[in-house]
């Protein structure tokens, strides 16, 4: 009676099939090119779980380990994550769109035409850059009564509170930049409702008119400020920003708890 | 019959569970929820391009103005703000003291109650709910009254003509409705004080403050001139603002008088759910209920792309 088998011949189509799978699997996952990029194979046990977590460029943002109540979808809804996610979506359509698109008077309206009728894919990318800009601002509201109503800009997370305020009011000032660049009847006079309230300020109303939306109608400079507003200047900010937020929760340690 | 038991040892305390065993991993407990929810929202926003159109009209014409205009939906509030007060309180100061409160909250409250759990003290349901209508209920009354829609209680008011002085008992021109709205205190009520006639006679030269009056808070209601109109700021100023501060202030002492309010957790969490509250009501009435010339309709009635030509059927 043997204790083991020698591996040998396979016996039926079963062990047949077994082992062509894991020969495929070989070729597919063990070969040069797969391992310079991935280094390790799936990470099947919890050592390794965690060590891909804590090296993988795009997972370390995470810790390790969370408390098992944070898991729950209950207690954030992933607002935050969405919402960062929104951000991401908007990155990408929004370059695929500046392709199509010069921020001149003249031209942009017949851009934003063109991009929907002659260009494949633009019409959808326009779409979802609009829509998820504003699924961006709602999860950004609901992200910030997520984190009030847990209570979780207590200490030591005033900070990191404030920094989410901004990046409110950032989100804003990128959906409100954006609003105009179509340069159609609902952009410019939208733009202008928005040219009033600025001017409205009080001491400082002419020169916020003429920093923000560069003169005192909606023209071609304002058209070229709120798009480098839009395309750079903001988004730069609100990544800096972001960066600092999420870094902020890290050292905060983690979500709050009660103590 | 009762007996009572009496332990001889006290029942051992639960072994403290060590923090560690609290915890799950990441991956997959946490990237797991993570990846699920980011494809569904992916999913759900390609649905929704697909089917629905981002809108775009016709090229901008600044000689064609759409009636009514309308900011980006999540600053029709402060647009419909801006039918009730002064501009610069309703358009940047309200605003921006909206914001700063907000980044506030946490050097005010700084206790450690209630962190990391859903509405951690004892009455915050209850004191969310009531705030959330409080605030929606009189948003919307106050909202109706400025549109006119009870100037059947401010009737009793006698009438009087635009030209004659020297009015006792105070009185309405222009018609025998009452007041529709608060911004009729100032065009329609007349009252006299002795010779001293509401609202003409009511201004008074600005005191010099050391070349502060020379500042012109050119924005503020009449503040610019070298006069203070006191019946255009009480009724741009100081009423508005008396109404949306006085009311919170009411709301945060009647909870507090019941006993549903007791800590600064608590008052955070009425005045940020009625301001959030607020805002929201606003932005459904700006979204839905402002037509032509910012009129108050039913939103059935609603006509937003004017602005197009040739003018859409039902546009002026």
């Amino acid at each position: 009676m043997a204790i083991y088998e020698e591996p040998g011949r396979p016996r039926n189509w079963q062990e047949r099939l077994a082992i062509w799978r894991d020969r495929l699997y070989d070729r597919l996952f063990h070969n040069y090119i797969w391992r310079s990029i991935f280094r390790s194979g799936y990470p099947n046990t919890p050592r390794n779980q965690m060590l891909v977590v804590a090296t993988n460029i795009f997972l370390h943002l995470h810790p390790t380990r969370i408390h098992r109540t944070h898991a729950k979808v209950t207690h954030t809804y992933c607002l935050g994550g969405l919402t960062f996610f929104m951000f991401i979506i908007l990155t990408v359509t929004g370059v695929l769109l500046m392709f199509y698109y010069v921020p001149d008077v003249n031209r942009a309206w017949q851009d934003i035409a063109a991009l929907e009728t002659n260009v494949r894919f633009g019409l959808l990318m326009r779409n979802l850059h609009r829509w998820t800009a504003h699924g961006m601002v709602i999860l950004v509201f609901l992200h910030m009564m997520r984190v009030f109503y847990t209570g979780a800009y207590k200490p030591p997370r005033e900070f990191n509170w404030v920094v989410g305020v901004m990046l409110l009011f950032l989100t804003l000032l990128m959906s409100f930049t954006g609003y105009l660049l179509p340069w159609d009847q609902l952009a410019i006079w939208a733009i202008t409702v928005g040219h009033g309230i600025g001017g409205s300020t009080p001491y400082l109303g002419d020169e916020v008119q003429q920093v923000l939306f560069g003169g005192f109608e909606i023209g071609q400079n304002a058209l070229i400020r709120f798009y480098t507003l839009h395309v750079l200047g903001l988004p730069l900010l609100s990544a800096i920003l972001m960066a600092v937020h999420f870094w902020r929760v890290r050292r905060d340690g983690g979500l709050a708890r009660p103590l | 019959m009762a007996v009572e038991v009496r332990r001889a040892v006290p029942r051992p305390a639960l072994r403290p569970r060590r923090e560690r065993e609290e915890e799950v991993l990441v991956w997959p407990d946490l990237l797991f929820p993570e990846f699920i929810s980011a494809v569904l929202f992916l999913f759900t926003f390609i649905l929704l391009s697909v089917f629905i159109n981002a809108p775009l009209l016709n090229q901008a014409n600044p000689n064609i103005t759409p009636n009514p205009s309308k900011a980006p939906w999540y600053f029709l509030n402060l647009q419909e703000l801006l039918l009730h007060m002064d501009k610069a309180w309703a358009g940047v100061l309200l605003p921006g003291l909206f914001l700063l409160f907000l980044a506030v909250i946490p050097y005010i409250d700084r206790s450690n109650e209630g962190q990391g759990v859903w509405f951690g003290t004892q009455y915050s349901v209850r004191i969310t709910l009531v705030t959330a209508f409080y605030s929606m209920a009189i948003t919307w009354l106050l909202v109706l009254f400025d549109a006119g829609k009870f100037e059947r209680l401010t009737r009793f008011f006698p009438t009087c003509s635009e030209d004659a002085q020297h009015h006792w008992p105070p009185c309405l021109t222009g018609g025998a409705n009452g007041l529709g709205g608060a911004r009729e205190l100032y065009t329609r009520l007349r009252f006299s004080i002795g010779d001293f006639d509401w609202p003409q006679d009511w201004r008074f030269p600005l005191p010099k403050l050391g070349g502060f009056s020379e500042l012109h808070f050119k924005n503020l209601h009449l503040w610019g001139d070298m006069n203070i109109n006191v019946a255009a700021v009480m009724v741009e100023q100081v009423i508005p603002l008396v109404i949306v501060f006085g009311l919170a202030a009411l709301l945060v002492y009647g909870l507090f008088r019941i006993g549903w309010v007791r800590t600064t957790r608590d008052v955070m969490i009425v005045l940020f759910t009625g301001a959030m509250s607020s805002y929201l009501a606003l932005t459904i009435v700006g979204s839905f209920f402002r037509g032509a010339g910012q009129a108050l309709i039913p939103p059935t009635d609603l006509r937003v792309d004017c602005g197009t030509v040739p003018a859409p059927p039902g546009c002026p």
